[in-house]
């Protein structure tokens, strides 16, 4: 009867700290989001600037304050970019010949060798994959030198191999992949050999098709870091018609930048695009991928 | 029995043919230049006349090199500072993005803090460099507005290294952040639940429940971010070339001046070498540690 009694007044009591709570949550929230914003409008501000001077007419380009909304859409600077006698287009190529060559030739091998320290058995696995893994402590500065002298010695100075053959070595990618294909069910695999298949078959019609997921992430960290890359390119290649995006923008802001902000943000505007395009269209993907790498772009 | 002995024998074979193309490359680009990295910092090598052994004479000349102290120092800095700051804003922004945000808003602040991590450091710097103009960017004139002024950030020995900080941590601050939102998520909601039946605000549940559970993320993002901070290269390279005079000149950049302009190969190994031993004793430690702290949870 007193249990009864005491009910209702509990109840009362715990709506009302409900409510009281609630509302507090709310001006949380609120402060959260406030400070989300400030902090957003930071991160926005020099993307935007860069854009907003890409679209000004160059004796406009140091007013102040800045205007950040462009009134006409000019893309003079854009077509100036191509028309300066900096080849801005083959440092495009060559970005996207070098970028592409080493995420193709990275998901080949770093899935070969994935699949054959996951599935195979063969004398010495478990050392060679240890040694393989060592190699993530090995700054790239260290080895930079030695493969300077080989590149040297192979007459592969100012040849995007130079860029390409390290870029290969990915003992991540291979990690990547070998935990995914120790997640497949040993029964796949020998169904596919009993109905004859030979490794190679098993691996490439049964166990890459089920690894596009791994493969995708794996795709998207590796395009970003080499489309950024600047360190090797820097040392390895030295004329304008092998050179990068990165390292022509650090050379076409040499020579314009005396007075020509503009031209150079629509420069480095373009270099960005295909980085933004990717993000727009795969973004949980490279999210996701990025969260699980816990490694750099 | 021999068949069965065959076909191990041709899954070992195929075994080795899986990894070989990786392997092949980690031999030369890896393992190799490592071994050969070590023997140069023993010489005096000179790119025409090859190498000649002595000793530890470039050892102990870094004891006395004035120039390697500034640049460590300089590295030092930059990365407590940085590591510091990038690691402590991205985990507010995480423990922010975490809280009860409508699904679509906490995806649009998580895209814009994240989105700068995968523009190339080269690019950044361009962009910071017009708006840390002393006379003509647009950080001064807004700061001139409200009467501060005008700060001389890339101009001033001071001034250099903090402006190259703040640029880092606008650009790599989204990638803690996704690292501690993918940490976040493991904790499981029922302990906030509970600790806010026993009446703990969000203060209190952040000191009590998310940092503690959190402690191994934590750790393994100041180790990702220390071992890259050490190896900054890239945007102060492009944003400042090391100066004025040092006074933004990092190790790395010491590493490949020696190397890559005075050729003297011998002494940059060697600067290497310590580097290296640095960063390998960071990984060490982490697998150390995150190891007994798996064992904690």
């Amino acid at each position: 009867m007193s249990v009864l009694s005491q009910t209702p007044a509990i109840r009362v009591e715990s709506r009302l700290t409900v409510r009281r709570k609630s509302v507090r949550v709310r001006w949380g929230a609120l402060l959260t989001l406030l400070v989300l914003t400030v902090g957003a409008f930071f991160m926005v501000m020099p993307l935007l600037w860069m854009f907003s001077t890409s679209m000004r007419p160059t004796s406009q380009s140091f007013s102040l304050p800045p205007v950040w909304i462009p009134t006409t859409l000019n893309f003079d600077n854009y077509a100036e970019v191509f028309r300066s006698n900096v080849p801005f287009f083959q440092f495009f190529l060559n970005s996207l010949k070098i970028t592409l060559a080493v995420t193709i030739g990275q998901l080949l091998f770093c899935s070969t060798a994935g699949f054959a320290f996951a599935r195979l058995r063969f004398p010495g696995r478990n050392i060679l994959f240890i040694l393989l893994l060592a190699s993530l402590m090995v700054p790239t500065q260290v080895t930079v030198i030695p493969i300077f002298l080989i590149m040297r010695s192979l007459r592969l100075i100012d040849n995007p191999l130079s860029i390409i053959l390290p870029s290969l070595v990915s003992a991540f990618g291979v990690f990547q992949l070998r935990q995914f294909f120790l997640t497949l069910p040993q029964d796949l695999l020998d169904a596919a050999t009993i109905d004859g298949a030979g490794t190679w078959r098993t691996f490439w019609q049964v166990a890459l098709p089920l690894a596009r997921p791994s493969l995708a992430a794996l795709a998207v960290i590796t395009f970003n870091a080499t489309w950024n890359n600047y360190f090797y390119p820097l040392i390895f290649l030295t004329s304008w018609q092998n050179m990068t995006l990165p390292q022509g923008i650090a050379l076409l802001r040499g020579y314009m930048s005396s007075g020509n902000p503009s031209v150079v943000m629509a420069a480095v505007a373009l270099s960005i695009l295909p980085i933004l395009i990717i993000f727009i269209v795969a973004q949980r993907w490279i999210v996701e991928a990025m969260a699980r790498s816990g490694l750099k772009g | 029995m021999l068949v069965k002995l065959s076909h191990r024998r041709s899954e070992a074979l195929s075994g080795y043919l899986f990894i070989a193309p990786i392997y092949i490359g980690f031999l030369i680009f890896i393992a190799a230049p490592i071994v050969v990295a070590f023997g140069l910092s023993f010489t005096k090598f000179d790119i025409l006349k090859g190498a000649t052994f002595i000793g530890l004479n470039n050892y102990t000349h870094m004891l006395t090199d004035a120039r390697l102290q500034t640049v460590y120092r300089n590295t030092a800095l930059f990365t407590s500072i940085s590591v510091v700051l990038n690691v402590g804003i991205g985990l507010l922004l995480a423990v922010a993005l975490n809280s009860r945000l409508p699904r679509l808003i906490r995806n649009f602040y998580r895209s814009i803090f994240f989105f700068p991590v995968l523009i190339a450091h080269t690019y950044i710097s361009v962009i910071w460099q017009f708006l840390y103009a002393k006379d003509t960017g647009i950080f001064n004139y807004y700061l001139s507005q409200i009467g501060v002024g005008p700060i001389p950030w890339l101009n001033s020995s001071q001034w250099v290294l903090f402006s190259i900080i703040l640029m880092d941590v606008w650009k790599n601050t989204g990638f803690a952040m996704l690292l501690f939102l993918a940490g976040l998520q493991n904790i499981p909601g029922e302990y906030y639940e509970v600790a806010q039946i026993d009446g703990a605000n969000g203060v209190n549940a952040f000191f009590k429940i998310t940092l503690p559970l959190l402690s191994p993320t934590i750790f393994f993002i100041l180790v990702i971010f220390m071992t890259g901070a050490l190896q900054v290269f890239d945007s102060i390279m492009v944003i400042s070339e090391g100066g004025p005079g040092d006074a933004s000149r990092s190790i790395v950049m010491y590493i490949y001046e020696k190397a890559f302009r005075t050729f003297d190969m011998g002494y940059a190994s060697a600067v290497a070498m310590t580097l290296f031993v640095l960063i390998l004793g960071l990984t060490l430690l982490q697998f150390a540690l995150g190891r007994r702290w798996v064992h904690y949870e």
